[in-house]
């Protein structure tokens, strides 16, 4: 697997842990398991932009690593 | 007037009074309550039944009679609110059993408890040593209550220095195969929401007996068709992987990178997936 794939993969993983954290920071019932939910989403939505961003980098300096 | 209509009629109107009047009595349930209140519904249920059968002749003197004793513990239990002398004659004193691990013999005797009924009291309450027990205290109804010694208690979250989920009482649903729409609205959650969640388990309503909500909002099913496996995601457990598998990924990246800058980004990365990690692991692990 070359980088590129790899930050993708990890990408993914980390988007779709952010789907499900807001999932739950809907439906937790308790203010202060929501509030934590909501203080970690904001957290992780600043990660997976930065690998977001580290990405296009990569596939900008080595197109031919570039996938869909 | 037959006699079979008079002893009808009797029954069924001392029926609703002494249901009026136990109700007025108290919640309390008889095998609870002092020997005092015992007497008291004692003494009732004997006057209504002596009077259904038609054993006490004059009406107006079993009514009398049964008037005091519901009207008397009536008015003994509102001022007994106000006094504590009076709740004491009324209820009896609980007696110290075990104070700092020590039987007190004295308060035994007292209470009239032989060393048997300490042991079966004990036991009762799942205790077999009388060591572990730091104090103990018979209380006025005859039932033991106990503080066991602070290294022989159950662990606790706290005593593990753990921080836990806080837990909002579960909700049902579903009961029955039917929806409990009081309690849906309660939640703040919709008709709608609970379909999508029936059909994302592939089960119609009929075949759920049992529904409930947790703290979570996660929806928990029983079927009455017990052959279907439900499937049972750990989907707290899987997220909570998922962060960890990707932090650790970050980590990686930050090591195997040539690049300062982006060495230093993964790091930082990293270091707020850490963060999260220990925020969400209470409420998504425990």
């Amino acid at each position: 697997m070359t980088i590129a794939s790899q930050l993708k993969n990890t990408l993914a993983g980390l988007k779709g842990a952010e789907a499900t954290i807001r999932l739950y920071a809907e439906q937790a019932r308790h203010e202060q398991s929501k509030v934590a939910f909501q203080e970690g989403l904001v957290t992780l939505s600043e990660v997976v932009e930065n690998l977001a961003g580290r990405l296009q980098e990569i596939e900008l300096a080595e197109p031919q690593y570039k996938s869909l | 007037m037959p006699v079979w209509v008079d002893g009808l009629l009797r029954s069924l109107g001392l029926f609703l009074l002494v249901f009026v009047a136990i109700r007025i009595l108290g919640k309390k349930h008889p095998v609870e309550t002092s020997p005092f209140h015992f007497v008291v519904y004692s003494v009732v249920a004997v006057i209504t039944a002596l009077l259904a059968a038609n054993f006490i002749p004059n009406m107006a003197f079993a009514l009398a009679a049964l008037a005091v004793w519901v009207l008397l513990p009536l008015l003994l239990d509102y001022l007994s609110l106000h006094s504590k002398a009076l709740y004491q004659i009324l209820h009896g004193k609980e007696a110290i059993i075990i104070k700092q691990g020590k039987v007190m013999e004295e308060n035994l005797k007292q209470a009239r408890l032989s060393g048997e009924g300490l042991l079966k009291g004990l036991r009762a309450k799942n205790v077999f040593s009388v060591a572990d027990v730091e104090f103990a205290v018979l209380e006025t109804s005859g039932e033991l209550s106990l503080l066991l010694k602070a290294d022989k208690r159950p662990v606790a979250p706290h005593d593990l220095e753990w921080k836990v989920m806080p837990q909002i009482e579960t909700q049902t649903v579903i009961l029955d195969g039917k929806i409990l729409h009081d309690a849906l609205r309660r939640l703040g959650l919709t008709l709608q929401w609970l379909q999508a969640q029936l059909e994302s388990s592939g089960v119609s309503l009929e075949n759920v007996f049992l529904g409930q909500v947790n703290s979570a909002g996660e929806l928990y099913l029983d079927l009455f068709d017990d052959l279907i496996q439900l499937p049972n995601p750990s989907v707290r457990e899987m997220l909570f992987a998922t962060l960890q598998q990707a932090q650790a990924e970050l980590t990686k990246y930050s090591l195997a990178t040539e690049d300062v800058k982006s060495k230093k980004q993964f790091a930082d990365d990293s270091a707020k997936l850490q963060q999260v990690l220990e925020k969400l692991r209470p409420h998504l692990l425990r």
